[in-house]
C-alpha cells in the first residue's frame, strides 16, 4: 500500500509539472518590475497607480497585443522606504527584467547610480527634474514639476490683471516639494513677470489660519502648490472658512489656489468638498470629468477588470496606465524592428521616440517625446479648474516657454 | 494685533484637541501604568467608524458620534482583556512593545478597508460661514470641537472626583494591593480605564476628522504628538494633560506663525514641542503637574 | 588535575582567571571555530543572488545596531525609542565627509575602516548627550526624551541644506587591497567586513559583562537606589550605557551608508526605531544571542510576508489591499504573540534547547 501512495504522489507531481511546462509553450515572456507605495505614505496615489499598470498589462496579455508573447510585470509594495525599493530592484535584476518602473522621488534619486551601472531604462512616477541630472537612463513620463509650476506661473503672468502678480509657493517639506522652487526662481530671474513673495514649507498643520493671514498681509494673490492632496485640502478649507478664496481667477483681495500634478484630482475634491471650487490644476493626463476618446477607454479598462469607480476616475490610474503603455510600445517597436528584447535595445527604442515617431497614448494630453537630450515625455501640459464640483479644461495644452529659456 | 489673537485662538483650538487625545493616554497610565502607543490607531478607528456609520448607513451624525464612542469603548475594553491582562506585572518595556504591536495590527486591519489608503471627507452638518469676533475668526467645526472637548474633560474629571467607580480607579492607580484588600476589582478597573480611553480617542478622532478630512496618515500621527503632551503635563494628571495640550498647541501655532519664513526656517511647528519638552524636563523631571514619586530601596 | 578539558563535568576552577575564560571547555571553543569557518566559507561555495546578499548584509547591520540597543535597554534597563537616530548619525557622519570633501575622495574610499570607527565615536558622543537627561529622568519620561531626540534629528536632517535636506547623499565605492570593489562583488565584500565587525563587537559585549562596568549596568537596572548605596554612580553608568549604544549604532550607520552607497533620511525614521526595539525584544532582551536572533527573525519575516502576499495576490487579484495589509499586521502579531507567550524572546528557546542537548539523554 505504501508504494501505491508513493506512485500516486509521483504521478500527480509529473502531471503538475507537465501542466506548468505547457502553459508557457510558444511565446516569450518579457519580465518587468515595479516597486511603489501601495500602503504607507502617499499610498492614496500609489494604490490606483499600481492598479492602472496592472490592468493595462493584463489587457496587453489578454488581447494579445504582442502576438504570442506576454508581459510579466511583478508589482511590489515598498511602503515608500528606499531600503525596500533597493531590495526589490535587486531581486528584479536577478529575475532578469528589461525595464523598470519606479515610484518615489527619494528612491529614484537613491538608485540613480544603480540605474546607470545596470544600464536599464527606468520610468518613475516622480516627475522631479533632479532625476534627470547625471542620469542617462531615467525617463520622466510627463514634464517635470518645475515645468508644471513655471507653466502655471506663466499662466498667472499672462492672465493677471494689473501690476506684477504676487505669488507664494506652498511646498512639501522634502526633495519632492523643494525641487522646483529653484527653477521657478530662475524663471523669474530670466524675466517671468511675477513676484515671488514667499515659499512656505508646510508641516502636519491642523490649522493654516496663521499662514493664510500672513500671506494676505503681504498682498499675495496666487498660491501655487507642489505637494500632495491633504495639505492642500486643509489649506483651501481654511481659506474658505476665512472667506479668502477667490471665486474667479485673480479676483482682487483674495487668494487663487493652483497646484501641480500630485495636488489635484478627484481626491482633492473628495477631501475639500466645495472649498475646492475654482482650484487650478495642471497635469498632462486626460481626466474622466472631461470626456473624450481616451477617458472612455480608461473607464472601459477599469470596468473590464472590476475596479471601483473611485479608482477608475483617478488621474493616478491614468498615470499607471500611461507608463504601462509607453513600456508596451517600446517593446512592440523593438520587436517590429526585429531586435531582441533586452535592456540596451529597449533603451535605444525609447531614445528614438520623437518627431514622426512620437507616441500618442490615449491617457495623455500630448505626445510622448524622448531623445538623447530630452528625457521628459509629454511636454504639453493641460490646465484644469474646478467648476461646479468637477474639473473642467481651461484652454489648450501648452508647453512652458521659460523652462526652455533657463535650460 | 489681531494676527496675534488669531494665533492664540488657533493654538487653543488645536491644543484642546491634543488635550482630548492625550486624555485617554493619561487615563490608561493613571490606572495601570501602561503607556499606550496604539492610541493614534484608535483615534483613526474612531473617526472611520463614525464616517462609516454616517455615510454608508445614513445615521445622523450626532448619533453616529455617540455610537462610535460606544463601539470604541467596547473595542478598547476587549483589547485590554485579551492582550494586556496577561502582561500585568511584566516589565514596562514589554507592555510598551505590546501596545506598539497592537498598533501595528490595527494598522494592518485598517489597511484592509478602503480607509487605509484613500481620503474621505465628512459631510457638512454645521454652517460654513465662520464666526468672527473682533477680527479673529473661528469656524463652527472648531468651536463645536472645543465645546465637546471641554464637556468630556469636565465630565471625566467629575467622574473621577465624585463617583464611586472613579474613586476606585484613583485608588487602584495609587496602590494596587491596597485596593484589592479593600475589595476593588483591579482587572475591572483596568478594563474600564482602557474603555474610557477608547471613548475619548473616538471623540478626538471625529473632531479631527471633521476639521482636516480623513486621511489615515494624518490621523495616526496624532499617536506620536500626544506623547510630548502627556509628558509635559505629567503622566498621571488630567489637569496636566489639558494644560499641556493647550501649551503645545500654542507653541506650534506661534512657531509656525512667527518663526517660519524668517531666517530660512520652516516646519518649526513640528519640532518645537519636542525641544520645549526636553528643556522643561530638565527643570521638572516629572512634567509640570506630575507627582514626584519617592522611590525606596 | 581531574578537570576534563572537553566536557563540563564539574567545577574544577582554582583561579579566577580560569573562571573568566571566554570558552569554558575546549569543546565549546572548537565548535565555535568550526562555526566561524562555516560563516566565512559558505559564500565561496554557494552563490547567493544579489537580493539575498543584500538582505543578509542588512540583517548583519541590524545585528550591530541591536547589540547596542540591547546594551542600553536590556542590560541597563533604559528604554530608548530613538535608536534609529543614532544609526542615522553614524550614516550622516559619512555623508558629511562626502559633502565636504567629495564622495570619491581618497579618505572615504581607502581609509574607510578609520571612518567607520570615527562614525562610531561620533555616535557615542551624541549618545552621551542624549544620555544626559538620564541623570534626572526615569522610566517613561526618559523614553519620551529619547523619542524627542528622534524627532529633532529627523527635523534637523530635513531642514539643513548641508544634509541635502534629507535627499540622498551619494557615497562612492570603496577600494580594497585587490583594487576597487565593483558592483558584482559589492555585497559579498561587505558581508565579510560586517561579519568580522559583528564577531569583534560580540566578543566585546561578552567580555564587557564580566567587567566591573558590566556588573554596574545590571545592578543599576535592577535597583538603582541600592546601586547608589553600594558606591556605584548610577547617573554616570547610564550615560556610559547610552554612549556605548551610540557607538554601536554609529558603526552600524556607517556600514549602512557604505553598503547602500547613499544616505537618505527615510532609513532612519521613528518606524525604524520601533523596528529595532521589536528586534531586541523578539530576540530576547538582555542577552547577547538575542541580538542575533531578533534581526534575523524580523527581517526574514518581512521577506516571507512579501512572498505570501504575492501568492495571495494571485488568488485575489483585485484586492491588492489584502496582500499589502499583511505586512504591518504580521509584524504586530508576531510581537504581540511573542510577548504574550514567550516574553523572554527567542534567546529563551535557545537556552532551553542548549540545556536540553547538554544533558541529553538525561532529563536533569
Amino acid at each position: 500500500m505504501k508504494s501505491k501512495n508513493f506512485l500516486t504522489a509521483l504521478l500527480i507531481l509529473v502531471v503538475m509539472f507537465a501542466f506548468t511546462a505547457s502553459v508557457n509553450a510558444g511565446g516569450k515572456v518579457y519580465k518587468l518590475g515595479m516597486s511603489l507605495a501601495i500602503t504607507g505614505p502617499t499610498s492614496d496615489a500609489g494604490n490606483p497607480y499600481a492598479k492602472g499598470t496592472e490592468d493595462y498589462f493584463k489587457f496587453v496579455n489578454d488581447t494579445k497585443m504582442l502576438g504570442e508573447d506576454t508581459i510579466d510585470c511583478t508589482i511590489r509594495d515598498d511602503q515608500y522606504k528606499t531600503d525596500v525599493t533597493k531590495r526589490n530592484f535587486e531581486e528584479y535584476l536577478d529575475n532578469g527584467i528589461v525595464m523598470y518602473l519606479n515610484y518615489s522621488t527619494g528612491s529614484t534619486l537613491g538608485l540613480k547610480r544603480d540605474f546607470e551601472e545596470e544600464e536599464i531604462a527606468v520610468l518613475p512616477a516622480s516627475y522631479h527634474a533632479g532625476n534627470l541630472d547625471g542620469s542617462n537612463y531615467i525617463f520622466l513620463p510627463i514634464a517635470s514639476y518645475s515645468d508644471q509650476l513655471v507653466n502655471l506661473a506663466e499662466y498667472v503672468a499672462k492672465h493677471h490683471k494689473g501690476a506684477k502678480a504676487k505669488v507664494a509657493l506652498f511646498v512639501h517639506p522634502s526633495a519632492f516639494g523643494r525641487g522646483p522652487v529653484s527653477d521657478v526662481e530662475k524663471a523669474v530671474a530670466a524675466g517671468l513677470n511675477i513676484e515671488l513673495i514667499e515659499v512656505v514649507e508646510h508641516g502636519k498643520d491642523l490649522d493654516n489660519t496663521a499662514m493664510l493671514k500672513r500671506l494676505m498681509s503681504k498682498n499675495v494673490q496666487y498660491v501655487i502648490s507642489q505637494t500632495i492632496q491633504s495639505p492642500v485640502a486643509t489649506m483651501i478649507k481654511d481659506s474658505q472658512r476665512l472667506g479668502l478664496t477667490a471665486s474667479s481667477f485673480g479676483e482682487a483681495g483674495k487668494l487663487t489656489f493652483m497646484g501641480a500634478h500630485y495636488t489635484g484630482g478627484n481626491d482633492l475634491i473628495a477631501l475639500a468638498g466645495d472649498a475646492a471650487e475654482n482650484y487650478f490644476w495642471i497635469t498632462a493626463f486626460n481626466i474622466t470629468s472631461v470626456p473624450g476618446e481616451g477617458t472612455t477607454k480608461q473607464l472601459a479598462l477599469a470596468k473590464k477588470y472590476g475596479r471601483d469607480q473611485k479608482a477608475a476616475d483617478s488621474h493616478n490610474y491614468a498615470a499607471g496606465i500611461m507608463v504601462a503603455q509607453v513600456t508596451t510600445e517600446a517593446i512592440k517597436r523593438t520587436k517590429a524592428a526585429g531586435l531582441e528584447i533586452n535592456k540596451a535595445n529597449l533603451y535605444n527604442t525609447l531614445n528614438k521616440m520623437n518627431g514622426a515617431n512620437a507616441y500618442n497614448p490615449y491617457t495623455t494630453t500630448g505626445p510622448v517625446n524622448y531623445s538623447k537630450t530630452d528625457r521628459m515625455g509629454v511636454d504639453l501640459l493641460q490646465i484644469y479648474s474646478v467648476q461646479g464640483g468637477v474639473f473642467k479644461a481651461v484652454g489648450k495644452p501648452l508647453e512652458s516657454e521659460y523652462m526652455k529659456k533657463i535650460k | 494685533m489681531s494676527y496675534f489673537f488669531q494665533i492664540v485662538i488657533s493654538g487653543i483650538v488645536v491644543g484642546s484637541i491634543y488635550a482630548l487625545a492625550a486624555l485617554g493616554l493619561v487615563l490608561v497610565y493613571k490606572s495601570s501604568r501602561v503607556a499606550n502607543f496604539a492610541h493614534g490607531q484608535i483615534i483613526a478607528a474612531g473617526a472611520f467608524i463614525t464616517y462609516y456609520l454616517t455615510v454608508s448607513l445614513g445615521v445622523p451624525i450626532f448619533f453616529s458620534f455617540i455610537a462610535s464612542m460606544i463601539i470604541t469603548f467596547f473595542l478598547a475594553m476587549s483589547v485590554e482583556k485579551i492582550f494586556l491582562r496577561r502582561l500585568i506585572g511584566e516589565p514596562i518595556i514589554s507592555v510598551i512593545m505590546v501596545t506598539i504591536g497592537l498598533g501595528s495590527i490595527l494598522d494592518g486591519l485598517i489597511y484592509l478597508t478602503p480607509f487605509g489608503s484613500e481620503n474621505f471627507s465628512f459631510p457638512h452638518f454645521l454652517p460654513q460661514a465662520p464666526l468672527s469676533l473682533g477680527g479673529v475668526s473661528i469656524s463652527w467645526t472648531q468651536l463645536v470641537g472645543i465645546i465637546i472637548t471641554f464637556i468630556l474633560i469636565g465630565g471625566l474629571s467629575w467622574f473621577f472626583k465624585k463617583s464611586t467607580i472613579g474613586i476606585s480607579m484613583r485608588a487602584v492607580s495609587d496602590d494596587q494591593f491596597g485596593s484589592m484588600s479593600v475589595g476593588i476589582s483591579v482587572p475591572k478597573v483596568f478594563g474600564l480605564a482602557w474603555a474610557l480611553a477608547g471613548l475619548s480617542a473616538a471623540a478626538a478622532g471625529c473632531i479631527i476628522g471633521n476639521i482636516t478630512g480623513l486621511n489615515f496618515d494624518t490621523l495616526h500621527s496624532f499617536g506620536i504628538i500626544v506623547f510630548p503632551v502627556i509628558i509635559l503635563g505629567g503622566l498621571d494628571s488630567i489637569l496636566g494633560a489639558v494644560v499641556a495640550g493647550i501649551i503645545i498647541g500654542l507653541i506650534q501655532q506661534f512657531s509656525s506663525g512667527y518663526l517660519d519664513g524668517n531666517w530660512g526656517l520652516s516646519g518649526t511647528g513640528e519640532v518645537m514641542p519636542y525641544i520645549i519638552l526636553v528643556v522643561v524636563l530638565f527643570f521638572k523631571p516629572h512634567g509640570l503637574f506630575g507627582i514626584h514619586e519617592i522611590e525606596r530601596v | 588535575m581531574s578537570a576534563n578539558l572537553w566536557l563540563a563535568t564539574g567545577n574544577f576552577f582554582t583561579t579566577y582567571k580560569q573562571e573568566q575564560r571566554t570558552f569554558l571547555t575546549s569543546l565549546d571553543r572548537s565548535v565555535f571555530t568550526f562555526f566561524l569557518v562555516l560563516l566565512f566559507g559558505w559564500p565561496l561555495v554557494f552563490e547567493l543572488s544579489n537580493k539575498y546578499m543584500l538582505v543578509v548584509d542588512n540583517v548583519l547591520i541590524a545585528i550591530v545596531a541591536v547589540m547596542g540597543l540591547n546594551l542600553v535597554t536590556g542590560f541597563a534597563g533604559l528604554i530608548s525609542i530613538g535608536h534609529a537616530a543614532f544609526v542615522g548619525i553614524g550614516a550622516y557622519t559619512i555623508a558629511s565627509f562626502c559633502q565636504t570633501i567629495g564622495e570619491s575622495h581618497i579618505i572615504i574610499t581607502h581609509f574607510w575602516p578609520v571612518l567607520i570607527v570615527f562614525s562610531g565615536i561620533v555616535g557615542a558622543v551624541f549618545g552621551a548627550i542624549v544620555g544626559l537627561p538620564a541623570l534626572r529622568l526615569k522610566h517613561l519620561y526618559l523614553a519620551i526624551a529619547t523619542l524627542s531626540f528622534q524627532m529633532i534629528f529627523e527635523w534637523t536632517i530635513q531642514f539643513m541644506t548641508f544634509f541635502n535636506q534629507g535627499q540622498t547623499i551619494y557615497v562612492g565605492r570603496v577600494f580594497w587591497f585587490t583594487g576597487k570593489v565593483g558592483r558584482s562583488d559589492h555585497y559579498l565584500f561587505w558581508y565579510f567586513i560586517i561579519l568580522t565587525i559583528v564577531i569583534l563587537l560580540g566578543f566585546g559585549i561578552r567580555n564587557l559583562l564580566k567587567t566591573r562596568y558590566g556588573r554596574c549596568l545590571v545592578a543599576v537596572r535592577d535597583n538603582d537606589r541600592a546601586a547608589d548605596a553600594m558606591g556605584m554612580n548610577p547617573g554616570l553608568t547610564k550615560v556610559y550605557a547610552f554612549a556605548l549604544a551610540g557607538f554601536f549604532a554609529g558603526v552600524a550607520g556607517a556600514l549602512h551608508a557604505y553598503v547602500y552607497r547613499g544616505v537618505g533620511f527615510e532609513s532612519f525614521t521613528l518606524h525604524e526605531s520601533i523596528g529595532y526595539l521589536a528586534m531586541a525584544i523578539v530576540g530576547g532582551l538582555g542577552t547577547l544571542n538575542g541580538s542575533f536572533w531578533g534581526p534575523v527573525a524580523i527581517k526574514f519575516l518581512d521577506l516571507q510576508v512579501e512572498t505570501l502576499a504575492e501568492i495571495a495576490g494571485q488568488y485575489m487579484p483585485s484586492s491588492m489591499n489584502l496582500a499589502t495589509a499583511l505586512k504591518p499586521f504580521t509584524f504586530g502579531l508576531v510581537i504581540v504573540l511573542f510577548l504574550m507567550f514567550e516574553p523572554r524572546g527567542i534567546a529563551n528557546w535557545w537556552r532551553i534547547i542548549k540545556s536540553y542537548t547538554k544533558l541529553w539523554p538525561f532529563r536533569y
